[in-house]
């Protein structure tokens, strides 16, 4: 094949390929609009199914517990991560290797296995404690931070990489003190990359069901897990509905992930 | 103690300067590490020990030790051998290894296409890739549901073709089951690909041209193995979260094409067989420990700074 066909046919490729990775969102999308009750017919454009899910009680609980459990769960991750990435790289020269499996470890485990092993170790220390660490949203937040650590850690990690590092033996040069450092330099730098991390662990969260379907109690019935047990009696369009509103969700959560990477490759660019 | 017997003053203050280092990177590693050891590591020690155990009348583990749980799984219950559990074992390692096989073959032209883009467009490209994988399991899952339940378009067409009887629908099968395992794991093949493809050594394909191999020739001995570390990791992240899929297999496999994670589950749940569930689990622990070393040996080929992150 000549260069120019090889260009053309990868090129066909490609937008076959992102109609593969869109096409199913937007069916979600088209079918929460349906008029009638059927995930197969299109009939007409209707917002029924966008008011039954405002006037439902438990989506809009399950809706409160999503925000709550992903809010506190990336506001600990994104500080624990970005101590966690900055130690990793400031003492990067002691070769850690035990440290790079434990970062890996959460990344790398199937969800299930995660999910599994702390419901019977949550569960397990409840029985031994009578009651503390029961099933519920603190179990949550626990089990999503400790996913959430590592993606916050490496990003940190790989924008720190990315610095020049004469940058700190200036500082030092200063005579900054550690707190100094911190304050006026490590911080202002870090900052995209904190920002960035925050709002990977938030959609890391929002994303996630396995996990916290294993380490939900009874009250805190959390979105992806309401529309886990809705399917689970037949999809309704109330559940297209409601996932059409996370998707975009997500969406906007790339557009200020993308946002700070321009700008990010702007100053970049201004600086060189 | 290092410092034991050192006489100069500049030696003590070294031994103080590195005691001061270490203290500073116990302060900033311990909140993370303490807290992946304890909420992670310690609850998947739990479970293995679990796996060692006896099944108690409410499905609860108890004493004494035994390897009860892995004969159930190889088959051996109450009731005599039935091979119930190795056909989930083997359906697992079957599906997984067909959808690793079509994701490499999906993302391998993607990200090389991606690589010969103009960069301003490439992290723009990466992030079409990526975003479908940020919105929920259960919603891609509920997509491809309506993408492929009778009377849909595609099942219609299909039908059509003969390939399916009609009113059967492409959903629930094994095909909408491989399918998901592509869809949700095809942007982990293509980063580290892409990692490996931007950084390609063209002069070793020029090099192949000149000295008279074909595009295949020369694919094979210039490009393979240049983007081999990636294809490898790539394998590692696709391969072991597939093996111990769950919800792909439960909403959209319809019952008949359990996974090693739906057994899993299943026993934690109505089946009530927590040494068994655990040590279906375990098996899914031996492979991400495998993977791990297979991760860490590639993260050297691939430099230190290559991060498989997402």
């Amino acid at each position: 094949m000549s260069g120019r066909g090889l260009r053309i046919t990868l090129r066909g490729f490609w937008y076959l390929m992102l109609l593969f990775l869109y096409a199913p969102l937007a069916v979600v999308a088209l079918y929460s609009f349906n008029s009638i009750n059927s995930s197969a017919v299109f009939a007409g454009v209707s917002l029924r199914w966008y008011h039954a899910l405002l006037a439902d009680d438990t989506i809009m609980n399950a809706f409160y517990n999503s925000v709550v459990l992903a809010l506190s769960s990336s506001v600990i991750a994104t500080v624990v991560g970005t101590l966690l990435g900055y130690g990793m790289y400031t003492h990067r020269e002691r070769r850690l290797g035990w440290l790079i499996w434990l970062v890996y470890l959460p990344i790398v485990m199937p969800d299930i296995v995660y999910g599994i092993s702390q419901m019977s170790f949550f569960t397990s220390i409840s029985a031994a404690t009578g009651g503390m660490l029961d099933l519920g949203l603190t179990t949550m937040v626990i089990a999503h931070v400790s996913f959430q650590v590592p993606f916050v850690a490496l990003l940190v990690y790989s924008r720190l990489v990315g610095l020049d590092s004469r940058l700190f033996a200036a500082c030092q040069d200063l005579y900054a003190n550690a707190w100094q450092r911190a304050w006026y330099f490590i911080l202002p730098t870090l900052r995209p990359a904190i920002v960035a991390a925050f709002f990977l662990a938030f959609t890391l969260s929002i994303d996630d069901f396995v996990i916290s379907f294993f380490t939900a109690g009874p009250e805190s019935t959390t979105l992806p897990i309401f529309i886990w047990s809705a399917i689970k009696k037949g999809v309704t369009p109330e559940v297209n509905a409601i996932a059409t509103l996370m998707i975009g969700a997500v969406f906007a959560a790339a557009a200020v992930a993308l946002a700070f990477q321009y700008v990010r490759a702007g100053r970049r660019n201004a600086a060189g | 103690m290092p410092d034991v017997g050192t006489s100069s003053a500049s030696a003590a203050g070294a031994s103080r300067a590195a005691r001061t280092r270490t203290l500073h990177l116990l302060a900033v590693i311990s909140p993370g590490v303490l807290w992946i050891v304890i909420f992670l590591v310690l609850p998947s020690a739990y479970l293995m020990t679990i796996a060692f155990m006896s099944n108690g009348p409410y499905g609860l583990p108890q004493m004494p030790w035994t390897l009860d749980a892995f004969k159930q799984l190889a088959g051996y219950g109450f009731l005599g051998w039935s091979p119930g559990n190795l056909y989930t074992l083997l359906r697992s390692l079957w599906q997984t290894v067909l959808a690793t096989g079509l994701v490499i073959a999906m993302a391998y032209p993607m990200a090389y296409y991606i690589s010969t883009a103009p960069a301003r467009l490439r992290p723009l490209m990466l992030l079409a890739v990526v975003v479908p994988s940020w919105t929920n399991q259960v919603i891609r899952a509920i997509g491809w549901m309506n993408i492929l339940s009778p009377g849909s378009p595609i099942s219609d067409g299909v039908a059509a073709l003969g390939l399916i009887s009609p009113q059967m629908g492409l959903f629930p099968s094994k095909f909408a089951v491989v399918v998901g395992l592509v869809y949700n794991f095809l942007p982990f093949m293509v980063l580290p690909l892409y990692a490996v493809f931007e950084k390609l050594d063209w002069g070793q394909i020029d090099a192949a041209r000149d000295l008279g191999a074909g595009p295949l020739r020369s694919f094979r001995h210039a490009v393979l193995p240049q983007t081999l570390p990636g294809l490898l990791a790539g394998t590692v992240l696709v391969s072991i979260p597939a093996f111990g899929m769950y919800v792909i297999p439960e909403l959209l496999g319809g019952g008949k094409s359990m996974m090693l994670g739906n057994l899993v589950a299943r026993q934690f749940a109505e089946a009530s067989n927590w040494p068994l569930g655990a040590a279906g689990a375990l098996i899914m622990i031996v492979a991400t420990l495998g993977g791990l070393v297979v991760l860490r040996r590639l993260g050297r080929k691939l430099g230190g700074d290559t991060q498989v992150v997402l």
